[in-house]
């Protein structure tokens, strides 16, 4: 794939003709500035006005999530701003800035007065949706597709256990095995439906297998959390998913549930107990580290490879884990572990998360390059050959960014597949 | 039995300024602070000049100090901390724990008096507490505003990881004040101020440096505005900028400020030598510690409460006899602290002698 952003100096031309209108003239006094001639404190008051929401009216203009904010790093965007755009006519529900948000709350870190966007910008959306404004049409495809299929990516419910016959382990069904068992493992829509994802729940299962962990998936009772549709406003359909999966969870006897991805561990660990559902909930990585001295003897093999990780957002910033995913991957003999610029609290967001996974189309214009290429860019910086990520959104986000930003070098692996390489010795 | 004995407890400004005014007035003073000599927070963290009147600070808390010593009516005792307080208004048993040859709670001696007066002050926010990457203990160039006080009062202001002197310096506004997730929801006051004061001492020492502060709203109220504000930005070139920085990131041998500025809202992203970071104040130690041994409530930020019950007496505690003067209740300028403090010695004397009466 070729280059999509070679190295441009700003223009600046001493005369400029767009459409037949001359435009010469200095570029800050180009064109008019537009007068403001009404306030329009209302609008604030309609984002305000819905639960969750009310931090929107917080904000005193310090001006400290700008520079936190991925999206305006790659273009023009940060909480501050959309409190102004409100303040002076314009309607966030309204808006294509209503869906540039990714959720990743590093605005919440550096906020003075808490204003969260991570509740604001749902309950926002979830009014665009009701009161029938735009939504983006591959959003509404994967919340279409939710609904039908039980995953976002339409795929037919019947084959969410297709990969565990290309697992090269036994994988269990907890239905088939009619025991209680220690572990629930919930693969989730990315790894048991997605080519690259896969990838990463044969890893796991093997890795498992290897440690002689008692686990059983829910093979094709699993559907899809649908935290990322809540975060993206389809509150009704998370609703509708959460309420299936609950009694689904209670069909069986396990000790603790595991999940692949962040997304998961948020909705069952943070969001599903206002829905009933209390049990203990580890991601991958925070349960592998329990096992890092068995892990240990069965990484037997050299991965010779120069590695940066990627804080995924919902396993960082809105779950604190920062230090098992590199306890792992600092147990991998060989791997030398470099840092981006952006790391832990302060990581860069993949783009992925709070339905950009399903927005990349309709925020293109608004962005000079998708989050996940600046990115991809940072991590090129670092000299890495691999990108490793703990979140199954991340493996396909990357693996296009690294192609797109001109750094194929460098090669997208969870930190599952990496520990199984290791194990392996591929 | 009843005291007509006002026990001052702190020898910052606030405390000395009681002790004189109430000794002004007649009353019997028993003035004690923990350190071994007075001054309090001005001359404990060498502060060069104080605002208002550009007074030198050593010499402006000596004079305080000696109006204090020098008065037959006013004892006072070093190195003294209360250990309990007992009775009630007009007759209160306190022990005081003296120390001696360094050991705390040497001597332990019971004293009675009428009335207390609080005065002991406030601390500086740790900039390690910051939800920010101000990095303050990871790069000596990011330094915080009393640290930056030292380095005037010396008149050698030097970037501590080279010794060179900085040619652009950036002031850091709010840091742990007015933040929810620190919880230091309040204003600090004096911050604004205290950084165009410095901002100004940077012009005059080095004179060819450019001075920026970064801030969210500028808060200068009384003489701050007409004797700091309007000379830093109208004589001195000191620059404002709107909008406070998120992120210091190292760059070369200097400092990259990330931030945006909010009148242009444009990203801004400028490389600095120093960068001094405006921290707040937060209730000292013994401010914590006096207020539990005393009984007297302390509002959610752990200052004690003032009001009183009818909310217009800024001096009163929640219990009668006992007042509070200076940062002890909430961040004050000298200004403050020496008017609570004239108020404070009013309304103690008032209430030993309504009680003797």
């Amino acid at each position: 794939m070729a280059v999509k952003f070679p190295k441009t100096t700003p223009i600046e031309k001493e005369n400029a003709v767009i459409d037949g209108v001359d435009i010469s003239g200095h570029w800050s006094r180009m064109f008019e500035q537009r007068v403001i001639f009404e306030y329009t404190p209302e609008l604030i008051e309609k984002i305000t006005d819905l639960p969750d929401a009310e931090s929107f009216a917080y904000c005193y203009q310090c001006a400290k999530c700008v520079p936190a904010c991925p999206v305006d790093i790659v273009g023009d965007y940060g909480p501050r701003k959309l409190y102004k755009y409100a303040q002076t006519g314009t309607d966030l529900t309204q808006s294509p800035e209503l869906w540039l948000c990714t959720t990743c709350a590093n605005c919440l870190r550096v906020c003075p007065k808490e204003v969260n966007m991570a509740k604001i910008m749902p309950a926002a959306r979830e009014q665009a949706i009701l009161g029938g404004s735009f939504v983006p049409k591959e959003l509404q495809d994967a919340f279409e597709n939710t609904a039908k299929s039980g995953n976002p990516l339409g795929q037919p419910q019947r084959k969410r256990d297709a990969w565990i016959h290309s697992a090269g382990v036994s994988v269990p069904v907890i239905k088939d095995l009619s025991r209680p068992v220690d572990v629930l493992w919930y693969v989730g829509s990315y790894p048991s439906y997605h080519p690259r994802g896969m990838e990463a729940a044969f890893a796991a299962a093997r890795i498992f297998t290897a440690l002689g962990i008692d686990f059983a998936v829910l093979g094709k009772e699993e559907k899809d959390d649908a935290d990322s549709q809540r975060l993206a406003g389809e509150k009704g359909l998370f609703e509708m998913m959460a309420e299936y999966n609950i009694q689904t969870f209670g069909k069986y006897e396990w000790k603790e549930m595991i999940v692949t991805g962040p997304h998961e561990l948020n909705a069952f660990k943070n969001v599903y107990p206002q829905y009933g559902f209390d049990r203990p909930v580890l991601h991958y990585t925070t349960f592998l580290v329990r096992y890092l001295e068995q892990l240990k003897h069965l990484l037997k093999h050299e991965v010779n490879l120069k590695v940066t990780y990627h804080d995924p957002c919902y396993l960082g910033r809105h779950n604190g884990e920062y230090e098992a995913p590199r306890k792992l991957l600092a147990a991998i003999p060989g791997v030398e572990l470099v840092e981006m610029g952006r790391n832990r609290e302060n990581g860069y967001c993949c783009g992925g998360g709070g339905g950009g996974m399903w927005t990349d189309s309709f925020s293109d214009p608004h962005v000079k390059m998708r989050l996940s290429e600046k990115r991809a860019q940072e991590a090129g910086a670092t000299g890495a050959d691999v990108l490793a990520v703990a979140c199954p959104f991340e493996v396909s986000r990357f693996t296009d960014a690294v192609k797109s930003t001109g750094n194929e070098h460098v090669s997208v692996l969870d930190i599952l597949e990496l520990l199984d390489r290791s194990m392996r010795g591929e | 039995m009843s005291s007509n004995k006002v026990l001052i407890i702190g020898g910052g400004p606030a405390g000395l300024e009681a002790a004189r005014s109430a000794a002004e007035l007649g009353g019997e003073v028993l003035l004690i602070e923990k350190r071994a000599r007075l001054g309090g927070t001005p001359d404990s963290e060498g502060y060069a000049k104080l605002t208002h009147h550009w007074r030198d600070a050593s010499e402006a808390m000596a004079e305080l100090a000696a109006a204090v010593t020098g008065n037959a009516n006013v004892e006072v005792k070093y190195q003294a901390e209360v250990q309990s307080l007992s009775g009630s208004a007009g007759n209160f048993t306190v022990e005081i724990a003296q120390s001696q040859n360094g050991k705390t709670g040497g001597v332990v001696e019971s004293v009675n008096v009428g009335a207390v007066i609080v005065a002991t002050g406030f601390q500086h926010f740790d900039p390690g507490r910051a939800t920010q990457y101000y990095n303050y203990y990871s790069f000596p160039d990011v330094i915080t505003i009393t640290d930056l006080e030292k380095m005037l009062k010396e008149n050698k202001v030097v970037r501590p990881s080279n010794g060179e002197t900085p040619k652009k310096i950036a002031f850091i506004q709010c840091v742990g004040s007015r933040d929810r997730q620190v919880g230091n929801e309040y204003c600090s006051k004096v911050c604004c101020g205290v950084a165009s004061k410095q901002a100004i001492e940077l012009r005059e020492q080095i004179t060819d440096s450019k001075v920026f502060i970064f801030y969210i709203d500028m808060r200068m109220y009384g003489y701050w505005e007409p004797e700091i504000y309007w000379p830093a930005q109208e004589k001195h070139k000191v620059n404002y900028v709107k909008g406070v920085i998120s992120e210091v990131l190292p760059k070369g041998n200097q400092l990259l400020i990330r931030g945006e500025d909010t009148t242009m809202s444009r990203p801004m992203e400028v490389t600095m030598d120093l960068v001094v970071l405006s921290v707040g104040m937060e209730p000292s130690a013994g401010t914590r510690a006096v207020a539990q041994l005393l009984g007297i409530e302390q509002n959610k930020y752990g200052f004690i409460e003032a009001g009183g019950s009818s909310g217009l007496d800024p001096v009163a505690t929640s219990k009668a006899g006992i007042f509070v003067a200076g940062a002890a209740s909430g961040p004050s300028d000298l200004d403050d602290s020496f008017a609570q403090a004239g108020l404070a010695a009013a309304r103690a004397i008032a209430s030993v002698r309504k009680v003797l009466a």
